[in-house]
């Protein structure tokens, strides 16, 4: 699914912010990636997306090497990624059910089939009755949900979370990482961005560990690191 | 910017419809000029000499026909510019002949202002292509100056719709980055834009040509109510208003494909 191989990346002229980082996610696997502040978690995020190129190293996703693509290539593995973002980054002039059906609009869908596929969605994740209303008047975990939705509304085969709980108390953090497993027991792959150590510790998956531009992998079905080993499972 | 372009317009094919009338009028016809009499040869003998020019001009290769200008009809062209006191029967105004010419004849000028001038030296055989060389010069150069008038407003237009697609952008740019982020292709994105410039530019573009047409129309009814007799009839025809009615598409496809290029442009330095 995801394979990082020697891969670098620095912001212009500034500090490595990922160091020669090594590893791969198998296809249906669940990670969370963690550090501290500034460690480099949502940028590692953002290449995953194709947000960013790498200043070394190559990596690949679906099998394909990312520096092969063409932009229009790009655009459809891009379509295999669903996103989650801290700010959730709902448009504030769309209704859910609009903002939620974007991912399908853009890949030309039309009409009432998304409708139907939206709201469905939108009544497992518990905002049945939310559907016309517009997210300045949700709440953080009702906004989450709905960008929660967004991103697995066109099935995606890899699902990228940027601390998704970091806007929400402690129980609706626990409610939503419970969401995102369930994604995961339908063959979604998910790596999830986060600094709560707590709900890191409370959820028993393979962690990703950030530091220093290098990573480590701990409690592994997969290991693959070039730096400092960490505790395998 | 479309009122302007449609005026240009407008004023470029006033002045070739105009300027082809007077190249068709004009090309078919001679004005043979009979210098006035000395006083001792007024009267019959002036007229008889006339009178002989008109026949030999009736008998020339390519004339369809010659006719002696009455003094009325003389006074009546003399008027505009010499008024109605202006016009004296003291005034020593040559006689003119107006010669018709028989459609495409070409007739040697150089030999009938030789033969006419034998009977009455000093005869002036105009065949008008000075002064209308000079008008045909004069309606070239406004048409020339209408397409620059075009071109700089096309330009102008370019320039503003790069300018407003660069603001949309900056103003819309988390849309375009979610937009980007969730897999659309950059001529998705691009559509949105050109499809709002196209119909800016449509909607602008048919006001502005709707105030042109007032204004010409109400310029052309103000000319006639005036009776003026310098300015010609300023009214379009048909096709040349069927021309003017493709400004407003024109322009707005210019908006939509300016509007597509910038998108594009700024989109291919995203990753």
């Amino acid at each position: 699914m995801v394979r990082f191989e020697e891969v670098s990346l620095c912001y212009d002229a500034g500090p490595e912010i990922l160091s020669r980082v090594s590893f791969a996610l198998d296809p249906g696997s669940f990670h969370f990636v963690t550090g501290a502040s500034g460690a480099g978690k949502s940028s590692l995020l953002r290449l995953l997306f194709l947000g960013l190129q790498p200043s070394g190293g190559r990596f690949s996703l679906f099998g394909r090497d990312v520096a092969g693509l063409s932009r229009s290539e790009r655009a459809l593995v891009r379509r295999r990624i669903g996103v989650v973002f801290q700010d959730f980054r709902l448009l504030a002039h769309l209704n859910v059910v609009e903002n939620v059906a974007l991912p399908l609009r853009v890949t030309g869908q039309k009409g009432q089939k998304i409708h139907e596929h939206v709201t469905e969605l939108l009544s497992w994740v518990g905002l049945a009755d939310q559907l016309n209303a517009k997210p300045p008047t949700l709440s953080g975990g009702q906004q989450q949900r709905v960008a929660i939705a967004r991103a697995v509304i066109a099935r995606p085969s890899l699902l990228l979370a940027d601390e998704p709980t970091g806007n929400v108390d402690d129980r609706l953090a626990v409610r939503l990482l419970y969401l995102l497993e369930e994604l995961n027991k339908l063959g979604t792959t998910v790596l999830i961005a986060t600094h709560n150590e707590s709900l890191v510790a409370r959820f028993n998956h393979p962690v990703l560990r950030l530091k220093d531009g290098s990573i480590t992998l701990e409690r592994a079905a997969y290991v693959s690191s070039t730096s400092t080993a960490g505790t395998a499972a | 910017m479309v009122y302007l372009a449609s005026l240009a317009v407008a004023a470029a094919l006033l002045v070739h419809q105009v300027t082809e009338r007077w190249q068709t009028s004009l090309s078919e016809g001679l004005t043979i000029q009979v210098p006035p009499p000395a006083a001792a040869d007024a009267g019959g003998a002036y007229t008889a000499r006339v009178d002989q020019l008109i026949q030999i001009l009736r008998e020339w290769p390519g004339v369809a026909h010659a006719r002696h200008l009455g003094p009325a009809e003389v006074s009546a062209l003399l008027e505009p510019w010499l008024g109605e006191a202006g016009v004296s029967q003291d005034l020593p105004v040559p006689a003119l002949i107006a010669v018709e010419l028989a459609p495409g004849a070409a007739p040697d000028l150089p030999a009938l202002t030789s033969e006419l001038q034998g009977v009455v030296p000093g005869v002036l055989v105009d065949d008008h292509q000075r002064w209308l060389g000079d008008l045909l010069a004069l309606g070239q150069s406004i048409k020339i100056g209408a397409l620059v008038v075009v071109l700089l407003i096309i330009l102008s237009a370019v320039i503003a719709v790069i300018f407003l697609t660069r603001t949309g952008l900056a103003i819309h740019q988390q849309v375009i980055s979610l937009l980007h982020v969730i897999g659309a292709h950059d001529a998705y994105i691009a559509q949105q834009f050109q499809i709002h410039a196209f119909r800016l530019g449509l909607a602008g573009g048919l006001f502005g040509l709707s105030l042109a047409a007032a204004t010409i129309l109400s310029v052309g009814a103000w000319l006639r109510a005036t009776e003026n007799e310098v300015l010609p009839d300023l009214a379009l025809s048909l096709s040349n208003w069927s021309l003017l009615l493709l400004l407003p598409p024109a322009t707005a496809l210019v908006a939509m494909l300016t509007a597509r290029l910038t998108v594009l442009r700024s989109l291919s330095r995203m990753p």
